[in-house]
């Protein structure tokens, strides 16, 4: 097997205030181009998962690597240049919301321009350019000059992407991008991110609170329980026996379609 | 009961338990200092052997009275809760568990306050500060209906206003070196407060992030800034304009429209700067986590995630300082700060009421025309 794209070795996280342990030496490796799909209770530490991989985390120990470099070792300017690289969408869409959408696809192109230059509002035309490309591509070109919280869930989700897009990333971390969303949303959102995966060959690390979307859109899943890593493999192997496992006793399967 | 059992078990429990001891203590010693302060409020009052006189406390009156109050503090922790339990939330739980009947009509929620004790105790102090707070400051009601002749008079000159000197500068003021007509000084105290308003806003602005927990991060340096620009506005803000107009007109020139403006602006600085830096830590924190997360860097966060949060409050605190500037701007030149007030305190000690008429309906007409057109910016923009 060649070179894994991302390795994560060791990687444990305790939050300062309270001693609360949110990872517990977790280790994993991922392809590249895999659609990785993390599950886990609420609460399992799978955003804290997530955002130590770009970083927004500070990890308390262990070492992560992507493409060879090792992240966690990077001083703070090399990792804003590194976050280039590192798409991410999140569960409440985290946009501008007083501001167009164009502004807030543009904000995804912040980190391959100058700051004197993007806090005049100045981007460079092909930039723009990119940036109608990737609103057309989510479907939302025609929205490009609305404000951004006049858009339902799912279009500002989309927005997400479109800006997520605009990095030209070659890892998307997805923080329970639909979950916030109605199922049929789910699903149109949820194609837009495998569409990045299978055409742009972006390597995805999303959590998912669905089994069933995970089973559907997930090359492999990994689960987490207390912070520690209790499932590694393909989306089938989880039985009803790992799925109890995973999500206790009571928990009851249900299908999203 | 409540207070041994906890005793053994909760060394951090134990200390806010003696917390709330002395808090009920010290409101039993405000009791006792309101009951003597009554009683030497009445004792003098009554001739004792043909001369007044007042309470003196006897020797053994101080250690009575600590002694006393801290009884009475006890006696309120072991009865169960107390107003100082009350306060650090130290829940007392109800021995005997609900009926159904008394779950039904909502007693689970607790007693109604006025029926337990802590809301007796409140009560109780409130009406006690009220009552001394009276005699303290020995309001005198009689004086407010007392016919006054003086008023009177003042009263009867103010109308009608006279309006002499709206356009043409009063000669008395010959002096000063600017023309002093109402209408030329109304001008100078607007610009005075638009101008104090301006700078203080610009000054505020980018001092306003640094003073902002979430924007300066939790390094040592963060930490240093955060505190030294909040220890700024606070200190700052916590001088009143009219103090800081003293300083002024000694530095610059009594009268001089100049130290009005500093005085303004300096605690315009202070004011909006907590304001604003309040709203910036008020933010949602999710815009600036994309931000972050595109590689974007420090000013990057605050232009694209934080300001297009905060800038309509901006807006509305900014009109707001700008009401409060023109009514202040109006009044600065009382302790020299120029202005429009410089003729309204030279008429008043001079009791030229008629002019004063003049000046004060211009200021009425000024000010209430500033308010609305702030009140309808402030509508447009929020």
């Amino acid at each position: 097997m060649a070179e894994p794209y991302l390795v994560v070795e060791h990687l444990t996280k305790v939050y300062e205030r309270g001693h609360v342990v949110a990872l517990k030496d977790v280790s994993f490796e991922v392809q590249k181009g895999e659609f990785l799909v993390i599950i886990g209770l609420s609460g399992s530490g799978k955003s804290t998962l997530l955002r130590c991989i770009n970083r927004l985390i500070e990890p308390t120990k262990g070492r992560i690597f992507i493409d060879g470099v090792e992240i966690t070792r990077l001083s703070p300017r090399q990792m804003r240049r590194f976050r280039r690289k590192i798409g991410m969408i999140f569960q409440h869409f985290n946009l501008i919301k007083r501001a167009t959408v164009m502004t807030n696809v543009l904000t995804g192109r912040l980190g391959y321009n100058p700051t004197w230059k993007t806090l005049l509002g100045l981007f460079p035309r092909s930039d723009r350019e990119l940036a109608l490309r990737n609103l057309e591509r989510v479907g939302l070109l025609e929205k490009a000059y609305v404000r951004a919280d006049e858009l339902s869930g799912g279009q500002q989700q989309r927005v997400g992407i479109a800006r997520a897009l605009m990095q030209q990333p070659e890892l998307l971390l997805a923080d329970e991008p639909v979950s916030a969303l109605d199922p049929a949303t789910s699903h149109s959102v949820m194609q837009y991110i495998e569409q990045m995966n299978r055409e742009d060959g972006v390597t995805v690390l999303a959590s998912l609170h669905f089994l069933s979307l995970a089973r559907r859109y997930g090359t492999r899943i990994i689960a987490l329980k207390d912070g520690e890593l209790v499932f590694d493999g393909a989306p089938e192997e989880i039985d009803d026996r790992k799925f109890k496992e995973i999500y206790g006793e009571e928990a009851e399967e249900v299908e999203i379609r | 009961m409540t207070i041994y059992s906890t005793f053994k078990t909760d060394p951090a429990r134990l200390r806010r338990r003696l917390l709330a001891l002395l808090l009920d203590w010290m409101s039993w010693g405000y009791v006792a200092y309101g009951v003597m302060y009554f009683l030497n409020d009445y004792w003098w009052r009554i001739p004792l052997e043909r001369f007044y006189t007042t309470l003196t406390l006897p020797p053994w009156g101080w250690p009575a009275a600590v002694l006393g109050t801290l009884a009475m503090a006890i006696l309120c922790e072991l009865t169960g809760y107390s107003l100082g339990e009350r306060a650090l939330k130290l829940e007392v739980k109800e021995e005997r568990p609900l009926t159904k009947e008394e779950f039904l009509m909502g007693r689970a929620a607790g007693k109604p306050f006025w029926r337990t004790q802590w809301g007796v105790m409140a009560v109780l102090l409130l009406a006690l500060t009220v009552a001394l707070g009276w005699h303290i400051v020995k309001i005198d009601l009689e004086a407010l209906f007392r016919p006054s002749r003086r008023a009177r008079e003042m009263l009867g000159e103010i109308f009608p206003p006279d309006f002499r000197y709206f356009l043409v500068p009063d000669p008395a003021f010959e002096l000063r070196g600017v023309p002093y007509s109402i209408l030329n000084l109304m001008v100078i105290t607007v610009f005075m407060a638009l101008l104090a308003t301006v700078l203080g806003a610009a000054v505020a602005l980018p001092l306003s992030f640094f003073g902002a927990r979430n924007i300066m991060g939790f390094s040592p340096v963060g930490w240093l800034v955060y505190g030294v620009v909040r220890g700024f506005f606070n200190v700052f803000r916590s001088i009143e304009t009219m103090l800081w107009a003293v300083v002024f007109a000694i530095w610059i020139r009594w009268g001089s429209p100049l130290a009005g403006i500093m005085a303004l602006t300096i605690h315009t600085i202070a004011a909006l700067g907590k304001l604003y830096s309040e709203q910036v830590e008020g933010i949602d924190p999710g815009p600036v986590e994309a931000v972050v997360a595109a590689g974007g860097s420090r000013l990057e966060v605050i232009r694209y995630a934080v300001l297009p949060q905060v800038v309509p409050s901006f807006w509305a605190f900014t009109l707001y300082r700008w009401d409060i500037n023109v009514r202040m701007s109006t009044v600065i030149a009382l302790v020299g700060g120029g202005g429009i007030g410089d003729m309204l305190f030279y008429y008043k000690n001079e009791g030229e009421w008629a002019l004063l008429g003049a000046v004060v309906a211009t200021i009425v007409a000024v000010v209430w025309a500033m308010d609305y057109l702030s009140g309808r910016l402030r509508e447009r923009i929020v």
